[in-house]
């Protein structure tokens, strides 16, 4: 699937129209012998089906192709972006599903209707809201007027900082960016798992451990909740393949050095092979937090492992 | 005479879409130490509903609208939910019928079992709890690995032994067995009520069993009352009923069952749908369905006729019976 | 369906009103912008950056324009691009899913292979890189939106058409000899076709946002005045004018609020069996 996915793209990419070469060289009208030489040395002047060949064969050895803007292997400029993606990520997520799941079983023991639904609503409100104008206000509300948190960037430049404190600076600005995709992310994982906690209330043993005499906490807390939250965990999965790619809005607006800023630089000046690394990459990952998610799915519910 | 199970005028309410349903109404039952009564009625009948309230089991939207049920000396009407619980699967029990999520899918078998010993008796120890639960398997022939697999891995058949071994648990005294078969194929239902058969006289067991499949009470009960739309129409031993049955409800549902039915097995499915129990009822609850219904069945409730040894509400069973 | 019994159904929903009503205002708002614009979208004025007032409802931007104007004219971007985008999508997704579904075989196969990679990658990057190179005219964009989401209604679309392929009404068509085509035409795609109208309220969201994600990364039309647009030209000045980023950003997600609630709503209409839930006694 993979597979299929590169060979979209790559096809989009070359349909375009302007060609590297005359971006590289930055000139209106490059004479024909240089346009010749950097075709050769790139191999661009081969047909396009033999690019293609070559280009999955490289994939397989491990080379993810070279940026002729840049002048470097792409996996060389890929590779310190990917830490940085996915920390903003996986922090963003992983909140989004503590936060979800909080809310959803603080909402189910409320006793009015009320609360639940200026909860519901506010999921509603989050769930509609851009990205990367949720991110401009928390910047505008936390650093420009509260002057509390830093506007942009993943550490503080100027200070040098080691070890813990390093980390500590690294908290204070994955707060924002961090947070901005956690409060976008939250309504999903909050509607799934009220859902699930509302049809698992309503399964039949319920009736049965509550006729044995088990309280209704315990029952709460040890059974409905585990069958609860099956789905909310594979919901986690597939989402956390998106918002990797989700979080480049993020990423942008507050400077964080990840892939997404990459990503946008790149189409920007056509630099195809790095665009294409990045975008296998993103597959790769998205494709181990399927996984992940299914081995994880397994080892919750009984009824999935493979006899 | 030990009254085990008194029901005094018992009506039961559901509340949907603002509706009132009555769906026990007026019902008066007695269960005797070593009674083994068979409620049997079609879907809608309020057999289920009777059972469940005995229990204290009614969903939220139920409520008990009037009149008492003492089991075993409690007062079943006068607790709350709180008391209940205390007091429920210590003396008396209920097998549930058997379904995909009777119990929690996620959670093992052994796990949920012990629930129920360790509620009423919090002191217990492991491996007296573990011995208890290894001996009700024994009970319901069922290898002890049960214990430790999950739901989805038994077969309805083991399924259904499960629900009757929690319901043994304990050592009650009043069992009540809600469509204990009715999700089985027929070979297994024939085992299963083997068993259950086996279990009653062994542990002299008193208690109900409630099902839409008179059949089934053939086998195991000694008494049988017959429910429609919420009322007992008929009630007595259980040989009387059967091959004597009095009410028009009643022998039409012996004729369509296919094995109890007489002469040549001819079948009759009964014509007509229940009542609107949400709806006052004035007469007799089967008069629109009956073929011999006249005014007065309209017009008044009919009380209860004792004939024979049993009970009948029907205004025509004098004449009737000639 | 009976359309009378729908609309009742409909409007039983609170959300589906409250939908129905916000879109109704924007509904108005586009249709009538020169009549409640108070002036120009583009037309600039000494007063730059000042705060709301009773001239300027919603303050003034770098360029002395009025927001409130240029908001007004930017939902006739944002819903044209929720409609035409979603109702490509639509369109492809209910022609390709009853087709696939109904003659099934090896083009089922090979649509269905292809429906699922398309669910499974990140719509949203394939648009940004196809904007990107192709070009960023506003109806290109909405094709380009339109192209790439059809997939999930598709989906909906082959699953409907699988269960109503086995209906009694329409296996008694085939035998009386309709042609395919005619069966697909007046019986699948008219019964089938509900939960994808549901999908699509979803959908013409999700394109005004993906419109505000693409206008804020400079890839819009520079041409006209869309909501993403603005909060990217607010970008600079935001820091001393809230009022440029917080007026464009409050009307997005009104659209897509109205929309999300409009789809809970028509969901709720089609299925009444979701809502009750039977007690037995």
């Amino acid at each position: 699937m993979i597979f299929l996915v590169m060979s979209l793209n790559f096809f989009i990419i070359h349909a375009a129209p302007g060609d590297p070469v005359t971006i590289m060289t930055g000139l209106e009208n490059p004479s024909k012998e240089i346009i010749e030489t950097l075709k050769k040395k790139y191999g661009l002047d081969k047909p396009l089906v033999v690019q293609y060949i070559k280009y999955f064969s490289n994939l397989l050895k491990g080379n993810l192709g070279y940026s002729y803007v840049y002048d470097q292997p792409t996996w060389h400029l890929i590779r310190e972006r990917i830490f940085p993606t996915l920390v903003l990520t996986l922090t963003g997520s992983v909140v989004a599903f503590i936060l979800g799941i909080y809310l959803a079983i603080w909402v189910s023991h409320l006793r009015q209707r009320f609360g639940e639904t200026i909860v519901s609503t506010v999921n509603y409100i989050l769930y509609a809201t851009p990205s990367f104008w949720l991110a401009l206000i928390l910047i505008l509300i936390f650093s420009s007027k509260l002057k509390i948190l830093p506007t942009s960037g993943m550490y503080d430049l100027r200070a040098s900082y080691h070890g813990f404190r390093k980390f500590l600076d690294l908290l204070r600005h994955l707060i924002l960016p961090a947070g901005t995709l956690a409060l976008i992310q939250l309504p999903i994982f909050y509607r799934v798992t009220r859902t699930s906690i509302i049809q698992s209330e309503k399964e039949e043993y319920v009736t049965t451990l509550t006729a044995i005499g088990v309280s209704k906490e315990k029952l709460f807390k040890k059974y409905v909740l585990k069958n609860a939250i099956l789905p909310t965990v594979t919901i986690f999965g597939i989402t956390l393949g998106f918002s990797i790619t989700g979080a480049v809005l993020v990423e942008i607006v507050f400077a964080w050095p990840g892939m997404g800023r990459l990503m946008f630089d790149a189409i920007f000046r056509r630099d195809y092979q790095l665009l294409l690394g990045i975008y296998f990459l993103m597959a790769v990952l998205i494709s181990i937090a399927m996984i992940i998610t299914d081995i994880l799915i397994a080892i919750l519910d009984p009824r999935i492992r493979i006899t | 005479m030990d009254e085990v199970l008194v029901i005094e005028n018992l009506t039961v309410v559901y509340t949907k879409n603002g509706k009132r349903i009555k769906a026990v109404d007026r019902v008066d039952l007695k269960v005797n130490q070593g009674d083994m009564i068979g409620i049997v009625g079609e879907s809608g009948s309020g057999k289920s509903t009777l059972a469940h309230a005995v229990m204290g089991l009614l969903p939220s939207n139920g409520f008990i609208a009037e009149g008492k049920i003492r089991l075993l000396g409690y007062e079943i009407t006068r607790l709350n939910d709180d008391e209940m619980r205390k007091i429920r699967w210590k003396e008396f029990s209920m097998v549930f019928q058997k379904s995909m999520n009777a119990l929690s899918p996620v959670h093992k078998i052994g796990e949920q079992m012990k629930e129920a010993v360790i509620v009423h008796e919090p002191e217990i120890g492991e491996t007296e709890v573990e011995s208890r639960m290894k001996k009700v398997l024994d009970m319901v022939n069922l290898p002890h690995r049960v214990l430790k697999s999950y739901p989805h891995e038994l077969s309805g058949g083991m399924m259904q032994r499960v629900m009757i071994a929690l319901a043994l648990i304990n050592n009650p005294k009043f069992v009540i067995f809600d469509e204990a078969t009715t999700a089985l194929d027929v070979v297994t239902q024939g085992q299963i009520l083997d068993e259950i058969k086996n279990l009653v006289e062994r542990l002299s067991l008193t208690g109900m069993v409630i099902t839409h499949d008179i059949g089934v009470v053939a086998e195991i009960c000694n008494k049988i009352a017959v429910m429609y739309a919420g009322r007992i129409v008929e009630e007595g031993p259980k040989e009387k009923i059967l091959y004597d049955p009095l009410h028009p409800y009643t022998k039409a549902l012996i004729s369509s069952h296919p094995e109890l039915a007489e002469g040549g097995g001819r079948m009759r499915g009964i014509p007509g749908n229940l009542p609107d129990l949400s709806k006052e009822i004035k007469g007799c609850v089967f008069a629109e369905r009956c073929p011999h219904a006249e005014k007065i069945c309209f017009d008044d409730r009919p009380g209860f006729v004792k004939i024979s040894g049993r009970k009948v509400a029907c205004f025509k069973i004098k004449e009737v019976e000639e | 369906m009976k359309l009378k019994e729908f609309w009742k159904r409909y409007f039983e929903h609170p959300y589906g009103v409250a939908g129905f009503v916000i879109f109704a205002v924007l509904l108005f708002m586009a249709i009538f912008a020169p009549l409640i614009s108070m002036g120009k979208p583009n037309e600039m004025s000494g007063d730059i950056l000042s705060p709301p007032s009773l001239k300027y409802p919603f303050g003034t931007d770098h360029l002395g324009r009025s927001v409130y104007s240029r908001i007004v004219y930017g939902t006739r971007v944002s819903l044209s691009v929720g409609f035409v985008a979603a109702g490509l999508s639509a369109l492809i997704g209910i022609f390709i899913g009853a087709f696939s579904g109904y003659f099934g075989g090896m083009v089922d196969e090979v649509m269905s292979k292809i429906i699922d990679s398309f669910l499974m990658i990140p719509v949203f990057f394939l648009i940004l890189i196809i904007v990107a190179i192709f070009g960023s005219n506003l109806f290109y964009i909405m094709l380009v939106i339109g192209l790439t989401t059809w997939p999930r209604n598709a989906r909906i679309m082959r699953a409907q058409t699988l269960s109503l392929k086995e209906r009694a009404f329409v296996k008694v068509a085939k035998s009386l000899g309709e042609g395919d085509l005619r069966i697909l035409m007046t019986h699948i795609i008219p019964n089938g076709m509900y939960p994808v109208v549901a999908n699509s309220a979803l959908q013409m969201g999700g394109a005004i946002l993906a419109e505000a994600a693409l206008s804020f990364l400079g890839l819009g039309d520079p041409n006209i005045t869309s909501w993403g647009k603005m909060i990217n030209e607010a970008r600079t000045y935001m820091a001393f004018a809230w009022w440029t980023i917080v007026f464009p950003g409050i009307f997005i997600i009104l659209a897509v609020v109205a929309f999300s609630f409009i789809a809970d709503g028509l969901q709720y209409a089609l299925y009444p069996k979701l809502k009750e839930v039977e007690e037995s006694g």
